[in-house]
């Protein structure tokens, strides 16, 4: 690397911790700004910092499976969002007639879609391992295939999964309290969105053990740096690969039956999942756990920090921010915070 | 083929080869002779582009648009259906002779996306005449493009931006529903009399239909000397609607007009609920917020929640009962007290109508079949409905109230309201926008006074 190309890349980063110190700083300024009394701006921060950390925890959840299979196996499943929306239908289907409790439907619906990516492996992308171009053709075939059959099956009517009775309706945190107007009362949150931060944080802690601590981890992260060493020392990397796309895709199960209860199932909502899973590990870095976790807070607080906050008539271009987000990550880091040149 | 020709018994197979050659060329003046004489003999078919959304945020109306449109031609023609599904065909529809051919189109709600779509069935499939589309944006889409294709009728579906109709005024473009603003009929009237409201907030999705909503609502509750403290537009698909709720002014506001449609209603509604309780009282619909979709998918969050809307939903007059029946019946999985349902109905209804005024003759590029069309008028289960000068609908509102089991309870029937809207619009002010029109006191339309 020239020194030239040194300055470019220290320019273009100093240039991005700016813009997020001032990002920041702003955020800072309009929520704590006015005092910290209920007409100051923190009751409305908590609103929104919780929402953004709950769509941060579940774009985790699903693009952390994104990028397990990636980095083991270099297979960019364009179907992940598709069985995102089979996991929140899954979800939906158990609850409809009454099979089993909600935990264990999302529990089944988890496994099951699991499943179901492990087979998609075996039977579709198998026998294309390396053929990375005419992997993702195959898997983008699939969630068309897979998209219009759940559009016949589920029709286009929209669902949500209930949540139990103990986590329907909100917790009152006891503070802030409005004496009227359209937020009169306490500051409210949805007990079920808490869930979903708490099953994110167990995913994550889940991940770092599977990947810190099994031999599975440490068949996955020999195979992020070089998988073809791995299968020279004998380990067998079909049953890792295997293994990794069960996971993988139970993992975007997981997020489906659990987003179903906070957010909507819809056709259409695979291919909007697909492009969040897409910019959370482009952000983060192709492969990366910590990368994905990063990217997904990016993401989810951008998303719900961006209309809060920009000044009054910009709000509606809140949704152009996820794409500044990565237009600055890729100037200054290509591949991703936390990807490696391949 | 050559070495076949060379080979032994060459001189046969040639016979053989230029005999074929012969009879391809005499079925194919046979072919041609029939085709021009079916013209004529008024046998040839009339093919109709039904393009809704399949995709998207407004993708659980599919299956509504398709059933609607094929329920009146059903009842219309005496066509059969043979199945139930989404776009399950409809056999032995006819007019003047002619039989009606049914194509599908999907669409995402992107205006570029239905454009596509669009010149696919005009240009390729050549229909002779397009239904649709569904969403705002699309419609300002496709009324501009139909300008580029005179020979081609086409007729909305749900598409309900002013621009639409009031502003591009394409001679071939007729829209036989009323427009998003013309939904909103009375609903400023319920708000600031009874419900009291002096200070409302306007929130809706970023685009031209909810710009309409707006429109309407605006105008109305401010004529008559309400203030709109402030206006929210978020993305259309946007995932969590938090940062856009919390942006309602804490004090000194009466509740909210809300527009956001499709999937974002769910979603705005269960954030909505998390962060400052139930909806009713604070909140008043636009026209897609109680469709049955919405309201069957959030269960009881609706109750009570009261709305604009082009249909008596839930109405038990014979005409509007005898419509849902005949839906009920070819389509039970379809709702029939959706304006998604209704429109398409409706502008199928038109259409078949104008049809049979030509007796299906749409020669010579429709034009005697459009210059019917624009006289069409009939009594429809909402009440009559004609047409204006620039090809929009001219038709009751219905003010309607979510009912707690998910049904529908008709308040008020506003009579004959045009896209003037009480004089508030012409194709002189301005288009529906972030900010307009301004909220104007005096000069209230008929029916609010």
């Amino acid at each position: 690397m020239t020194w030239r190309v040194r300055i470019a890349d220290s320019a273009g980063a100093a240039a991005g911790l700016l813009v997020l110190a001032f990002a920041l700083a702003w955020v800072g300024y309009k929520a704590f700004g006015a005092g910290f009394g209920v007409n100051g701006g923190v009751p409305d921060w908590i609103r929104v910092t919780l929402s953004g950390l709950t769509l941060a925890g579940l774009y985790f959840v699903i693009a952390s499976g994104f990028t397990l299979i990636f980095g083991l196996m270099r297979v960019v499943n364009m179907a992940h969002g598709s069985l995102y929306l089979l996991g929140a239908y899954a979800a939906f289907e158990f609850q409809q007639h009454q099979f089993v409790s909600w935990g264990w439907g999302v529990v089944l619906s988890t496994l099951l879609v699991g499943f179901f990516g492990a087979v998609m492996h075996q039977l579709f992308l198998r026998w294309n391992q390396g053929q990375e171009l005419r992997q993702a053709l195959i898997t983008i075939a699939l969630a068309f295939i897979f998209g219009d059959q759940m559009l016949a099956y589920f029709g286009g009517a929209q669902h949500y999964v209930r949540p139990p009775d103990a986590l329907e309706g909100n917790a009152d945190l006891g503070i802030f309290c409005n004496t009227g107007g359209i937020f009169a009362g306490c500051l409210t949150f949805p007990w079920f969105r808490f869930v979903a931060i708490g099953a994110a944080v167990v995913v994550a802690l889940g991940l770092v053990v599977v990947l810190k601590k099994t031999r599975f981890g440490m068949i996955v992260r020999g195979g992020v740096d070089d998988g073809a060493m791995v299968s020279a020392l004998g380990v067998n990397i079909q049953a890792a690969n295997a293994l990794a796309f069960f996971i993988g895709s139970a993992l975007a199960g997981l997020g489906g039956a659990l987003a179903g209860v906070f957010l909507v199932i819809a056709p259409g909502e695979d291919a909007d999942f697909l492009l969040k899973a897409l910019v959370v590990v482009i952000v983060g870095g192709m492969g990366s756990l910590g990368g994905a976790a990063l990217g997904a807070l990016a993401l989810g607080m951008i998303e719900t920090w961006a209309p809060q906050y920009l000044p009054g008539a910009w709000s509606n271009y809140s949704i152009l921010l996820t794409f500044l987000l990565l237009v600055f990550v890729l100037s200054v880091r290509p591949f991703g915070l936390f990807g490696r040149a391949t | 083929m050559l070495r076949a020709l060379a080979g032994p018994g060459a001189r046969r197979r040639r016979r053989l080869l230029a005999g074929g050659g012969i009879l391809a060329v005499a079925a194919t003046a046979v072919a041609v002779l029939a085709g021009t004489s079916a013209a004529r003999s008024a046998a040839s078919p009339i093919k109709i582009g039904i393009l809704s959304t399949c995709q998207g945020p407004f993708a659980p109306f599919y299956p509504e648009t398709t059933a609607g449109a094929r329920t009146a031609l059903i009842q219309l023609t005496g066509a059969k259906p043979k199945g139930s599904g989404a776009t399950s065909p409809v056999v032995g529809a006819k007019i003047g002779g002619h039989p009606i051919q049914l194509v599908y189109g999907c669409s995402n709600a992107q205006p570029d996306n239905a454009l596509k779509e669009a010149r696919r069935l005009v240009e390729q499939v050549k229909v002779n005449i397009l239904l649709g589309p569904l969403s705002g944006d699309e419609g300002i889409a496709i009324s501009n493009y139909s300008k580029k294709q005179p020979g081609t009728t086409f007729v909305n579906g749900t598409s309900a931006a002013q621009d639409t109709t009031l502003h591009v005024r394409s001679p071939n473009f007729f829209r036989f529903t009323t427009d998003g603003a013309q939904w909103m009929a009375g609903l400023g009237t319920y708000a600031y009399k009874t419900l009291g409201w002096k200070n409302a907030v306007v929130i809706g999705d970023d685009y031209s239909f909810p710009y309409t909503q707006a429109a309407g609502f605006v105008a109305e509750f401010c004529s008559l000397g309400g203030n709109i403290t402030k206006r929210i537009w978020p993305p259309l698909g946007t995932k969590d609607y938090s940062g856009f709720i919390t942006q309602i002014p804490k004090s000194g506001v009466d509740g909210f007009m809300m527009a956001v449609g499709g999937t974002g209603t769910v979603a705005f509604v269960k954030d909505f609920s998390g962060l400052a309780g139930n909806v009713s009282k604070k909140m008043v619909g636009g026209s897609v917020t109680i469709d049955p979709t919405a309201v069957s998918a959030l269960g009881d969050r609706l109750d009570g929640v009261v709305a604009g809307e082009p249909i008596p939903a839930g109405a038990t007059g014979a005409a509007w009962q005898k419509y849902a029946k005949a839906i009920t019946k070819y389509y039970p999985k379809v709702s029939p007290n959706s304006l998604f349902t209704a429109g398409y109905y409706d502008e199928m209804w038109g259409i078949v109508l104008g049809l049979k005024k030509v007796n299906g003759d749409i020669s010579g590029g429709g034009k005697k079949f459009r210059a019917a069309l624009a006289k069409v008028a009939w009594s429809s289960p909402h009440g009559p409905v004609k047409l204006d000068a620039n090809r929009n609908a001219i038709a009751d509102n219905f003010i309607v109230q979510v009912t707690s089991g998910g049904g529908f309870k008709t308040l008020r029937d506003i009579k004959n309201v045009d896209q003037t809207f009480g004089g508030h619009f012409s194709p002189s002010t301005p288009a529906p926008g972030r900010n307009s029109p301004a909220c104007v006191h005096g000069n209230a339309p008929s029916w609010a006074k």
